[in-house]
Formats: C-alpha cells, sequence, structure tokens
C-alpha cells in the first residue's frame, strides 16, 4: 500500500486496493437495485463518499472486500428501499402496457438456472450469489449480510436444497 | 463440497456472469464523483454549522438586553391595594365568583331546629 494512497480518513485502506475490487463492488451495487444500471452507479458513488469521510471506517477485521460489500448492503437497504420498490412499480407498469421502462430492471438472461435463483427468498439469493458467484465464504457472506454465521450457514444449505430440486429435471444436481 | 454442489455453483456462476453483462462505470470517473459529493457535504456541514452559531450569538446578544420599560406583570400592586373586590387567581376566569366581602355576605347554612338538644 503506497502511502499516497492511503485514504485520509481510512488508513487501512488504500485507492489502489478500491479500485482492483471495483467490478465486484459495482456487481453487488447492481444485484441490489434490481440491475438498475445508474442507481447501481450512485450506490457506489455513495459507498466511497461514505469511505472517503471516515463514515464507514474499515479496522482490518475483515477482508476489505467483505466491508466494502457491507457498506453497499447497508447504504441499498437505508436508503434505496424506496427507489427499488419504485423500479418494482414502474416495471409492472410496463409490462402491463402501460408505459415502457427506460432501463431493464432485471438481467437480460433468462436462463433456468439464473430464474431458479431469481426464485429464492431474499436471503438465500444473496447468500448463493455471494458464495457462488462472488467467491466468498459462508462466514465472509453471512458478515456481508449482517446475520451470523449459523444463520447464513442454514440459508446457504436451504438455497442449494431449493435449486436442486427447482432445477432436478435437468439430471445433474442429484445428491451423491 | 459434493459433487452436485460444485456443478450447482459453476452452472449458477456462469448464468450470473450471463445475466450481470451491464459495463462497469470507470473506477476514475466513480471515484471523482464521489470526491465531489464528500466535499460537497462537507460544504454543507459547514454551512450548517455556520448558521447555527450565527443564531446562538443572536439569541445571547437578544438575551442580555436590557428589559423593556413597558413589561406587564401579572399584578398590579396599587391596584391591588385600592380594591376590595378580591378574586382567587384560579377563579379568575370564572366571574360569578366574584365578590366583595364587604358588601357581600356569604349565606350561611342554620338552622334552629333541634335534634336530641342539639342544633343540626
Amino acid at each position: 500500500m503506497r502511502d499516497s494512497d492511503v485514504l485520509e480518513n481510512n488508513p487501512h485502506i488504500s485507492r489502489s486496493a478500491l479500485e482492483a475490487i471495483h467490478g465486484q463492488v459495482f456487481g453487488w451495487a447492481l444485484s441490489r437495485t434490481d440491475y438498475d444500471q445508474a442507481t447501481a452507479e450512485d450506490l457506489v458513488q455513495q459507498a466511497y463518499m461514505e469511505l472517503l469521510t471516515g463514515k464507514a471506517r474499515f479496522d482490518n477485521r475483515s477482508s476489505l472486500k467483505t466491508f466494502v460489500f457491507s457498506v453497499v448492503q447497508n447504504l441499498a437497504r437505508s436508503r434505496y428501499r424506496r427507489i427499488a420498490s419504485r423500479l418494482r412499480l414502474l416495471q409492472t407498469a410496463a409490462n402491463s402496457g402501460i408505459e415502457e421502462s427506460a432501463h431493464p430492471v432485471e438481467p437480460e438472461d433468462n436462463s433456468p438456472v439464473w430464474d431458479a435463483v431469481l426464485a429464492l427468498p431474499q436471503r438465500q439469493r444473496d447468500i448463493v450469489e455471494l458464495v457462488f458467484c462472488r467467491e466468498m465464504t459462508i462466514e465472509a457472506a453471512s458478515s456481508v449480510m449482517g446475520v451470523s454465521t449459523g444463520t447464513g450457514r442454514v440459508h446457504y444449505d436451504r438455497a442449494k436444497k431449493a435449486l436442486k430440486t427447482k432445477l432436478g429435471s435437468f439430471g445433474e444436481w442429484s445428491d451423491d | 463440497m459434493t459433487d452436485s454442489d460444485n456443478t450447482l455453483q459453476r452452472a449458477v456462476r456462469d448464468a450470473h456472469a450471463r445475466a450481470e453483462s451491464a459495463p462497469v462505470p470507470e473506477f476514475e470517473q466513480t471515484w471523482a464523483a464521489a470526491r465531489a459529493r464528500a466535499g460537497s457535504t462537507r460544504g454543507r456541514r459547514y454551512l450548517l454549522a455556520g448558521s447555527v452559531a450565527a443564531a446562538a450569538v443572536l439569541a445571547i446578544a437578544f438575551g442580555l438586553r436590557a428589559p423593556l420599560d413597558d413589561d406587564w406583570q401579572y399584578i398590579d400592586e396599587y391596584e391591588l391595594l385600592e380594591t376590595t373586590g378580591w378574586s382567587a387567581p384560579s377563579d379568575s376566569l370564572l366571574p360569578s365568583r366574584e365578590f366583595d366581602i364587604y358588601e357581600t355576605v356569604p349565606v350561611l347554612i342554620e338552622s334552629t331546629e333541634t335534634y336530641g338538644g342539639a342544633l343540626l
């Protein structure tokens, strides 16, 4: 970590370390905002602002990625819940033919696997995404979600079972 | 992890990679915007602190100023001494309760009938 790189109000974070995980942070923000690009960008900016001002202070108790993901998660919960519900309303209106939405609010892929993931309850979906797609441990994923590791493990096991059941017709997921 | 877990993980990861196809904004651009927002937030905080300080100074200045001459009082001492009328403070809003003790004598309830040798 170069000295000049270190954030003034967050001495354990460097700008280059943030840059290295920027893509993953943006991906997580996208997922938190129903895949709305503009809202996700705003959310990432807000998260970086929290780090710059020291309102969210990193003290090396977890990995930087886990910490920044937690900041994004908390901001999304507190500030963007209303926006997300409005987007869902807009999407509903667009689907019913009243209005054409300017931004897609769901991923374009309609594979049965991803559909099955999207159909999971929120926490199961989150832990599957964090562990399977963002390469986190169950412990780190639970920390991001703000639940205990035990609870995270339960969500993870239930999610796997649900996915295997739903995708059972493909014949690849039967338990050994 | 079992083999079926690994297969499931691979499938979910592939599907997720296809689903999350949105272009990632440049880090420099996002970082610059965050810095600008942090700066404007700090500016707003300074402005708010300045306004609070100014309000406090004004409040102190008005609080220390000499009291006005025509400050009204609840009880005028002279008015009280010049009259025989009086009303209890708690009854002041009830005119019917007012009386002059030199002109209006309260009617006392008396009985001349005895009961067992004693007046009732």
